[in-house]
């Protein structure tokens, strides 16, 4: 890779800001000193978004341009972008001027001590409280209950990634908001800084609170995903040992009372052979689920190539 | 796939044979010819038969040894339409796609309606208007495509229509199998093509086979269902899955938890109770769907980095020397490549 830090900004009817985005941005990256390029990805916007962006990028070598046909929503722009962009560390972030690029120095900082996520927090946030804080707090805390990764702020979009793990991280659905939950199946080390978050200049929020549950299903989706995708027969066993349990229950009361009384009731054997049954259907789920890992193309030791650090003697390690 | 340096057409017509076919299809292509002519662009004709069609055969060679411009593909067994289509799609070198149907539905004469839609849309799609048929046929029509409009959130009005006239790029974008065909317009407009209908002349030649044989209806209603789940569900099974599991589950939960509560308060004894019966067929109905979903999970999991949901329309890089821009599509879904390897191309 040719370059040092790519930063790459979904836009999506944002035609106000994107000029004073790129001004921001080259004047919060080129003071570091490093290679950088602006990768813009027009999420299908209809206003002038894409040819502004166009200007710039026809006035800058540095910028890159994705266009996608239509809008996707914010994830696929992102991996569009990640997908592009060629610098070794990968910084993403609103094209809504709410980050700040001036924080840009701050997440390579931290990259550079060893971190392989750096994600920003939005302690000061410029949001209206009861639609757009409170809902956040709450969603922040519980994915970092059920993914285990202690973030404060995951809906916050500026976040440095180093290139050779976030390419490797499947992005697909609505997870841009879990991108390190995503990327923990992976073991990276995350920090989290402060940064500045500024309120609203143009245009007007484009995510609403109606996409609570399917946060929540999501949430779901990469909890068992990224716990059990590679034992899929363990927890489809798991799952099955209360049915097997409730089996046995009703299987051997009628055991019992044909054995004791000579009688048994229909409705309990019935329930016993209704829990056996699906406690055989999960465990072939299960078996079917091992056949598809073994054949699909990610595999867990991939992804722990990415992260680890090797203790060599006379070299040192990162922490 | 020719090189798109080569000499290329205007137009390449791909006409699917399949199982109904003009008796005479000498004058279905004259009939096409006219239309095509009128157009002054230059033009190719790509005939695939879908499957052996013996009785076509002394036809086919008049046509081939007649000068035109027309190249056959026989496929050795019937793959579907679809299939047929992509098979030409393979050998078609022009920038416009044309494809027409083996039997007379439109007027050849309205074919140029339909190309010179191209130039405003991605995909256009022919509706035969006004329309012959009885009343019951209308409505059945009708209904199956407000249906699917429900469903896909697109309303087409004749998706039967074979006369489709469409950029390249969409054929080269979409992944299209079996008998899909008829739901090109639906995916296009799904990955962000722009579709067009147009009112076509229906040709009076089109009749109707007399009856409509119940084994359609079957068919028609498995491919709504796999239109459905094409476009609402292949990248979130557990969204559909897990809702339908869920609530299947809770309802049987609800239901133990009723049952459990009269046994233990109210002393009835759970053993003559088939209500016993339904509420665990629930839990466990619930279960299973839930676990299917998740194995569906699991597989776009696994298969994450092939499936892209999303189409580039281009990228751009100034100046382009540093990096060779992507050409579009490239980055975009994985070709098509179910059913490639099989036809056997002749």
């Amino acid at each position: 890779m040719a370059l040092d830090l790519s930063v790459v900004v979904p836009l999506y009817n944002e035609e106000e800001s994107v000029r004073p985005l790129y001004d921001a941005i080259v004047a919060g990256v080129a003071p570091l000193g490093v290679s950088f390029e602006i990768v813009f990805v027009d999420d299908g916007s209809r206003d002038g978004t894409v040819r502004l962006a166009d200007e710039i990028a026809r006035g800058d070598p540095r910028v890159c341009l994705v266009k996608f046909r239509r809008n996707y929503g914010q994830t696929p722009a992102m991996a569009a972008g990640i997908a592009e962009a060629r610098g070794e560390i990968i910084v993403t972030m609103d094209g809504d001027l709410q980050n700040d690029p001036a924080d840009i120095g701050e997440l390579l900082a931290r990259i550079e001590e060893g971190n392989d996520i750096v994600v920003g927090w939005r302690h000061d946030r410029q949001d209206k409280l009861w639609t757009r804080k409170v809902p956040s707090r709450i969603a922040n805390a519980l994915i970092a209950k059920v993914t285990g990764v202690p973030i404060r702020d995951n809906g916050c979009s500026l976040k440095a990634y180093r290139a050779c793990l976030i390419k490797q991280i499947p992005l697909y659905s609505e997870m841009h908001r879990f991108i390190p939950a995503m990327a923990s199946i992976a073991g990276p080390r995350i920090a989290e800084i402060r940064v500045r978050h500024h309120a609203r200049r143009f245009g007007s929020s484009k995510y609403g609170l109606s996409r609570v549950y399917k946060v929540l299903l999501d949430l779901m989706v990469i909890k068992t995903v990224a716990s059990f995708t590679a034992r899929p027969m363990l927890w489809y066993g798991l799952l099955s040992l209360p049915m097997l349990a409730a089996a046995a229950l009703a299987l051997g009361w009628t055991g019992f009372t044909l054995a004791t009384q000579g009688r048994m009731s229909l409705s309990i054997a019935g329930t016993g052979v209704i829990f056996l049954t699906s406690t055989v259907m999960l465990l072939a789920a299960g078996a079917l689920g091992e056949l598809i890992y073994k054949l699909g193309d990610l595999r867990e030791h991939q992804f722990s190539g990415l992260t680890q650090h090797l203790l060599v003697r006379g070299a040192a390690s990162h922490d | 796939m020719t090189d798109s340096s080569g000499a290329r057409v205007d137009i390449s017509v791909i006409i699917p044979v399949g199982r109904r076919h003009a008796a005479d299809i000498l004058a279905l292509y004259a009939d096409y010819k006219t239309g095509l002519e009128a157009l002054g662009s230059t033009y190719e004709v790509i005939v695939v038969l879908d499957g052996p069609r013996p009785e076509l055969a002394s036809d086919v060679q008049r046509l081939l040894s007649s000068g035109e411009p027309i190249s056959v593909i026989g496929l050795t067994r019937r793959f579907g339409e679809a299939t047929a289509l992509v098979a030409g799609f393979k050998r078609a070198s022009g920038r416009i796609i044309l494809t027409l149907p083996a039997y007379h539905q439109i007027r050849g004469n309205e074919i140029g309606k339909l190309v010179r839609a191209v130039g405003v849309t991605d995909l256009a799609i022919g509706r035969r208007w006004p329309r012959a048929g009885s009343r019951f046929e209308t409505m059945r029509r009708d209904a199956f495509h407000r249906l699917l409009a429900g469903i896909t959130g697109q309303r087409f009005n004749d998706l039967g229509c074979g006369a489709r006239a469409m950029k390249r790029r969409v054929l080269e974008e979409i992944n299209l199998y079996g008998d899909q065909h008829r739901f090109l317009p639906v995916l296009a407009g799904r990955i962000g093509f722009k579709v067009l209908e147009v009112e076509l002349h229906q040709s009076p030649l089109d009749r109707y086979e007399s009856g409509y044989p119940p084994r359609e209806y079957i068919r028609r209603a498995l491919d709504v269902c796999t239109v459905f789940f094409l476009v609402r569900f292949t990248k979130k099974p557990l969204r559909f899955f897990g809702m339908v599991g869920f609530t299947t589950f809770v309802a049987g939960a609800a239901l133990v938890a009723w049952l459990a509560i009269d046994r233990l308060v109210f002393r009835h004894p759970l053993a003559d109770r088939p209500a016993l019966l339904l509420s665990s067929l629930l839990v466990v109905l619930g279960m299973q769907l839930f676990a299917l979903g998740l194995l569906g999970e699991l597989i776009i999991f696994t298969h994450a980095r092939d499936i892209k949901d999303y189409q580039i329309e281009e990228v751009v890089r100034y100046p382009a020397a540093t990096l060779p821009a992507q050409r579009p599509g490239q980055a975009t879904l994985a070709p098509a490549s179910s059913g490639e390897s099989h036809p056997h191309i002749v």
